[in-house]
């Protein structure tokens, strides 16, 4: 089994920084900040209304409508920039197929749109 | 500036100019043309599925045509769609071929099983056109998604690599959770569609969790690198045995969940219950074909190595699916939830033919599941043509099947016969096709659980003799006046009656089909 540990090792390195990163930027924001705590900054952030409150109770789907835009719309975001990256390499079937899926996200995006979920009021 | 241009210089070249290069566009033109062929089918359902979206997000949101409702054109359009792509799939030229890299296989079982499901959504759309409007459905989004479920089923038959098949399952599922909460005033719908969403996505993960631990050990996903692994494959050697066996128990589990078997069957009588009837016929119908032949061809290459262990499991969860659907049947008084629970019995049967692990068995596999089909088309048109002007909006019970035979003769016939042949007897397809299963599993020498399953079915027939009985010796006093029945309903219940019949006469055609379906299995 051995034999395919050392495949691994990359990503024992990429979690061993990343668990530094995030000890140096809380650590560096904890000792280094400044700080007066008052009753609006220690509450907890959420966005749009109060975490803690009684669970029936009529609340705004339109945050999550946004949110779950925000994650398709940016997961596109996410394909693109691989694709830009290793434009070189890949043949113009990479680039089409890139291309059909832009055209399909936007004809989602037309469906978003005239459905009124982009519309705030 | 000197930065500057070692960043260009570390920068892949990439010239546009190179990609509208004719020569280029050419050689990529021949390189794909049989790939693309292979493929068109689904590229055309895919295409078709995205003009419809755009069509109808901007013709329903329109205030020059008055905010129309679409949902019977659109309901016309996907019908010839599914038309269409049903001959663009039977006009292929090419055999068999492994296309994009090996991730799609085309070979006669696809070419089959595409057919079907293309045929059985075509009949499905048509029964539940009137229900679809009498339910209230107004959404044009309803047959989107029931054609990107088709087109998730025509992309999990093809699948030949553990990635693509998990997509595929995805997509079709996602679309189905949809379908099943897609009445959005009913808190029953809504309800189903989250338990089969919860439970799904446990299945799916179960499933990916299976396939990476099986990456992890044979570290390839692709069909034919498993077979090539583990046809040479010694297991005394090999010292990742037993992990490859969980994992392959963790993949068979996320199926057995999908295709409604028994230990894994609890969401079946409640989302089959509470979502609108016109999506409990498409996913009560349609999806099994698809699930049953991907599950086939991805255990066939293992069984050669892990046989022993998985047909253990195979056999249990075929008894316990017979056995469930059975005894639990007996109580239900909803029409809709005894439905659910024969079809966990059926998949047992369906089991058991796998289990027999050889050619006969896997024919009759699909035979069985055709024929199945066919007369779960007859059941629901009937269900869905049971309506008097007072029952209409409830969910049908028992007793609205009674004394149907005085009220309307003629669908009184094609229940009972279609009944007789879920129930398998003589003079129907339905005994046939569980004739050939018992035969094949006998073959294989499954006598105790042949024993088992035959007992069993005894106590089955006694709930669909209960309901013939409903029809034809509970008169009611006053007998309510049905609703007159939908054409498209009464020819689907006509034509899947007629087949009943002949596939028992002359069952030759079908088992051409499913002959040809099996060998590509083995």
């Amino acid at each position: 089994m051995f034999f395919l540990l050392d495949e691994y090792y990359p990503i024992l390195l990429l979690l061993f920084v990343s668990i530094g990163l995030a000890l140096i930027i809380l650590g560096a924001s904890y000792f280094l900040g400044v700080q007066k705590p008052d009753t609006e900054k220690l509450s907890v952030y959420e966005c749009g209304f109060d975490p803690y409150e009684d669970a029936r109770n009529k609340f705004d789907v339109r945050f999550y409508l946004v949110a779950i835009l925000f994650v398709i719309f940016d997961l596109e975001a996410m394909f693109l920039f691989p694709w830009a990256v290793s434009l070189g390499q890949i043949s113009s079937m990479g680039f089409w197929t890139m291309i059909d899926f832009l055209f399909e996200l936007g004809i989602g995006f037309v469906y978003v749109w005239k459905m009124g979920a982009l519309e705030w009021e | 500036m000197n930065f500057l241009l070692s960043l260009t210089a570390v920068l892949p070249t990439f010239d546009l100019r190179e990609l509208f290069d004719i020569n280029e566009v050419m050689d990529f033109a021949l390189l794909h043309q049989n790939h693309f062929k292979m493929i068109l089918p689904e590229v055309f359902l895919a295409t078709s599925v995205l003009v419809i979206t755009l069509h109808s997000s901007l013709l329903a949101t329109s205030r020059h045509f008055g905010f129309p409702l679409l949902v019977q054109n659109l309901n016309k359009l996907c019908l010839l769609i599914l038309v269409l792509t049903i001959l663009l799939v039977q006009n292929n030229s090419l055999v068999c071929m492994l296309t994009y890299q090996n991730i799609f296989i085309f070979d006669s079982l696809t070419l089959n099983a595409k057919q079907i499901i293309l045929l059985s959504s075509f009949f499905c759309l048509l029964i539940s056109e009137n229900i679809i409007l009498k339910q209230q459905i107004n959404n044009f989004e309803y047959f989107i998604l029931i054609l990107c479920a088709v087109l998730g089923l025509m992309f999990l038959v093809s699948s030949y690599d553990m990635i693509s098949l998990y997509l595929a399952i995805e997509m079709q599922s996602l679309c189905l959770y949809v379908l099943a909460a897609s009445k959005k005033d009913s808190s029953f719908s809504t309800e189903a569609g989250l338990k089969y969403f919860i439970l799904g996505s446990f299945s799916s993960a179960l499933l990916l969790f299976g396939i990476s631990i099986l990456y992890g050990c044979v570290g390839t996903t692709n069909f034919d690198n498993f077979y090539l692994f583990f046809s040479e494959l010694d297991l005394e050697t090999f010292i990742l045995g037993s992990i490859v066996e969980k994992a392959l128990l963790c993949v068979a589990v996320a199926f057995f969940f999908k295709i409604a078997a028994a230990p894994f069957h609890m969401w079946v009588p409640d989302v089959y219950e509470g979502s609108p009837t016109s999506s409990t016929i498409f996913f009560a119908v349609v999806p099994k074909i698809a699930l049953f032949s991907i599950f086939l061809r991805l255990f066939q290459v293992t069984l050669g190595v892990f046989g022993e262990s998985f047909l253990l499991v195979l056999i249990f969860v075929s008894i316990s699916s017979v056995l469930v659907g059975s005894f639990a049947a007996l109580r239900q008084k909803k029409l809709k939830r005894l439905l659910a629970y024969s079809s966990v019995s059926h998949v047992g049967y369906l089991l058991l033919a796998f289990s027999a692990n050889s050619l006969e068995g896997t024919q009759s596999l699909f035979f069985y599941l055709v024929v199945y089909m066919i007369t779960n088309f007859c059941l629901w048109s009937i269900v869905v043509s049971l309506n008097t002007s007072a029952n209409e909006e409830k969910s049908k019970t028992l007793a609205d099947l009674a004394s149907i035979s005085n009220i309307n003769p003629i669908l009184g016939f094609t229940g009972v016969m279609s009944i007789f042949s879920l129930a398998g007897v003589p003079p129907l397809a339905g005994f046939f096709a569980k004739m050939q299963i018992f035969i094949s599993a006998l073959s294989s020498s499954l006598f105790f659980v042949s024993l088992v399953i035959i007992l069993s079915s005894v106590v089955a027939s006694f709930y669909y003799i209960r309901l013939i009985k409903t029809m034809y010796f509970e008169i009611k006093k006053n007998n309510p006046f049905f609703l007159q029945v939908n054409t498209f309903c009464s020819s689907t219940m006509g034509l899947g009656l007629l087949l009943l019949f002949l596939l028992f006469i002359n069952p030759g055609l079908l088992y051409l089909v499913t002959q040809n379906m099996a060998l590509c299995l083995f």
